[in-house]
């Protein structure tokens, strides 16, 4: 790669981060627990449930305002169902029911994830779609790439009572109303594996969007997952 | 006697073991272990070798034995050698290519496979000495050895058969007999998935 392309990117990439950090931008810090029930039903078909809540305990602007006032903000229950079909790789569909401030949305979900098994991790691929339906707002579309990977702490791979790192990285585009954005999140967590079937993970999710042609609005939110196979 | 012969008819009714591909399943749980917690007689063995890389050592649990495993790296090849837990060689594995087997060899993996499997991939191959530890010294220094060890051949294979698509590990002979195949289970992902 030439040095003027080098340039570019950095420019590039300086101009994102500048907007990304400035000191307009606005933040949010919450809790984000996480249920997930997995079902492993006949003939490669799985199903997975899932209940998500959002709590928000600060919001505010970067070197401004600050309200620490609790606030209850929504919670998602989510179906999928999953058929393998190869190897490693799993083609999926679902519905996700959202519920907030006495408001119903619903979203219809479509994904795709492959795993690669490295000799010392896993990594995950998955590609999502998913269309989300409100009486308020116009239709939203987004098209989802998610890569994450399971780092085990002991051994080669993290069996029960060991512990792992769980690190992801997401870029969501949406479209709705001809609007464009674009949100990256990254998720590391601490993992322990109870079981064989039970996992727990704790950590943050980074989520940060609005940044293209507005002043960035960043989420933090406190992580905590609880998995269990059925 | 009669809940045996209840399996007995269920398996015969279901077709459970018709297939050649009825193999057993196998576990494993691989955790690190630190040198200072291998035993010394392992230790040697791996010291006399004078490995410039860098030596991982693992224990490995399975359904009925437990033993310790070396894995490194050496004239380019990935080698992984197993000991008993009181530090007793068991066996050699070094990692090889395809074109490495002769073709005699080669022809017989081939029918085996063939005759399991309607498409498949060879992943890996590991070819495996297993002997007296004096025998074996020499061969994996060398290359070289006068005396007798026994020599097979792990390979882990994606193999689609019926409508399932699964990995297994087969072992053959030297002379290509299939000796073994079992079904590797892998550990759920949904907490990466989801």
């Amino acid at each position: 790669m030439s040095i003027k392309k080098h340039f570019l990117i950095v420019l590039c990439l300086g101009w994102l981060f500048s907007n990304i950090i400035s000191a307009q931008s606005t933040y949010q810090l919450g809790v984000l627990p996480s249920i997930n029930l997995n079902y492993k039903l006949r003939n490669d078909w799985s199903a997975n449930f899932k209940i998500e809540s959002r709590q928000l305990l600060q919001r505010g602007t970067f070197n401004s305002d600050v309200d620490k006032s609790y606030q209850y903000v929504l919670t998602d229950y989510s179906w999928i169902v999953a058929r393998k079909i190869g190897l490693n790789a799993r083609l999926s569909g679902g519905y996700l029911f959202r519920f907030r401030e006495g408001q119903a949305t619903h979203r219809l979900i479509q994904q795709y994830t492959i795993i690669q098994r490295l000799p010392s991790l896993r990594l995950a691929h998955r590609i999502v779609t998913d269309q989300t339906f409100s009486d308020s707002d116009d239709t939203e579309y987004r098209l989802r790439y998610r890569l994450a990977t399971e780092i085990p702490l002991n051994g080669q791979s993290a069996d029960p009572k060991e512990f792992y790192i769980k690190i992801s990285n997401e870029y969501l585009n949406s479209l709705q109303s001809a609007e464009y954005d674009l949100e990256i999140r990254v998720v590391p967590l601490l993992g322990y594996a109870v079981t064989d079937k039970q996992k727990v993970e704790f950590g943050l999710d980074y989520r940060v969007n609005s940044f293209l042609d507005k002043n960035a609005r960043h989420s933090f939110w406190i992580s905590l997952n609880w998995f269990f196979e059925m | 006697m009669l809940k045996h012969t209840i399996i007995g008819i269920v398996f015969f009714l279901f077709g459970i073991g018709t297939h050649p591909l009825f193999a057993q399943v196998k576990y494993e749980k691989e955790s690190r272990l630190k040198e200072k917690d291998v035993p010394s007689i392992a230790l040697d063995f791996i010291d006399s070798l004078a490995i410039k890389k860098k030596v991982k050592w693992y224990l490995e649990v399975g359904f009925n034995r437990t033993s310790i495993e070396s894995k490194f790296k050496m004239n380019n090849h990935k080698y992984s050698i197993e000991f008993d837990t009181l530090g007793n060689l068991e066996d050699i594995e070094l990692q090889i290519k395809w074109d490495e087997l002769n073709k005699t060899l080669q022809d017989s993996i081939d029918f085996h496979l063939r005759e399991d499997c309607k498409k498949f991939i060879v992943r890996r191959i590991q070819i495996q000495y297993s002997g007296d530890r004096s025998v074996l010294l020499p061969k994996i220094k060398t290359g070289e050895s006068a005396e007798d060890y026994m020599i097979k051949y792990e390979l882990v294979v994606k193999c689609c058969y019926e409508n399932n698509i699964n990995l297994f590990e087969y072992l053959f002979s030297n002379s290509g007999q299939k000796l073994k195949v079992s079904q590797i289970v892998f550990k759920n992902s949904s907490h990466l998935e989801y």
